[in-house]
């Protein structure tokens, strides 16, 4: 494999799990604020809600 | 200190020693003590939780909490998800031997994204914003494919241009979903998506999700 393609891969990967990390899984109410350059973030009330723009848009579909 | 909290596994030593340890109930957190200044942004943070993830799920399968979520003590941390602890427990048990596999595809068409300055109120924009992503789809012949090859899961609209399938795979048929994932790209040349994996419990423990 060429070295720019393992670099791509390599960067690819990192995109994806970053995205599982923020994007995927149980929300739990919680009390940190935070933010993420390049990364919109939201917070809302006393629960903390730690996702994406679009993963919100997502969730309040669903009310 | 305070721990950001990773995940709920079934048993202690699913986390020991790659984590900290925060029993709740019948179930254990893993958690990674960082100190109370610590912001949970910082891009070297995040890379190590992901680290410390990956690390995990090659021990057993566990649930996702989504980063951000952070404690002082187990019971601080216990408290905070009594509601989830019954279900999780239940969760872990029934999908031990299986883990989360993605299948991220571009859409037939991106539907245009609404801009924000055609509308009047926040709400609408959001509505319309709903409506775009719900209104993304995929080619039906890939669709079929790639339940097929993922076996039994669950659509999600990602945004107005992509969706994704999430599947529950045997953590012994990885192999196997990625050889499935090759004949894909074969058969459909000219369709774009990203098949990634394995993942814990993310949007299976979701209960928003269901």
């Amino acid at each position: 494999m060429l070295p720019e393609m393992t670099e791509e891969l390599e960067e690819l990967t990192l995109l994806e799990t970053l995205d599982h990390l923020l994007d995927r899984g149980v929300v739990v109410a919680g009390d940190a604020v935070i933010s993420i350059g390049d990364v919109d973030l939201l917070y809302l009330g006393l629960n903390i809600v730690l996702a994406n723009v679009d993963a919100i848009i997502r969730t309040g579909r669903k009310s | 200190m305070k721990s950001v909290i990773i995940g709920a596994h079934l048993r202690r030593d699913d986390i020991e020693p790659l984590a900290e340890v925060l029993p709740a109930a019948d179930v254990f957190l893993s958690g990674l003590a960082v100190a109370d200044d610590q912001p949970l942004g910082d891009r070297e943070l995040l890379l190590r939780v992901a680290r410390v993830r990956a690390s995990l799920l090659e021990r057993a399968t566990f649930i996702a909490i989504r980063y951000g979520f952070a404690a002082s003590t187990a019971n601080e941390a216990m408290a905070k998800c009594a509601a989830h602890l019954d279900r999780w427990r239940a969760l872990l048990e029934q999908h031990r031997e299986e883990v989360e596999m993605t299948l991220k595809v571009l859409a037939r068409e991106r539907v245009p994204r609404p801009d924000r300055h055609d509308f009047v109120s926040g709400a609408e924009y959001l509505k319309a914003l709903h409506a775009a992503t719900a209104a993304v789809d995929v080619d039906p012949e890939f669709r079929s494919a790639a339940e097929e090859a993922m076996g039994k899961g669950r659509w999600l609209h990602r945004d107005n241009a992509s969706l994704e399938l999430a599947a529950l795979v045997a953590r012994d048929g990885v192999e196997r979903v990625r050889g499935a994932g090759e004949e894909l790209k074969r058969r459909f040349p000219g369709v774009p998506f990203l098949l990634s994996g394995p993942w814990p419990l993310e949007v299976f423990a979701d209960a928003d999700r269901e």
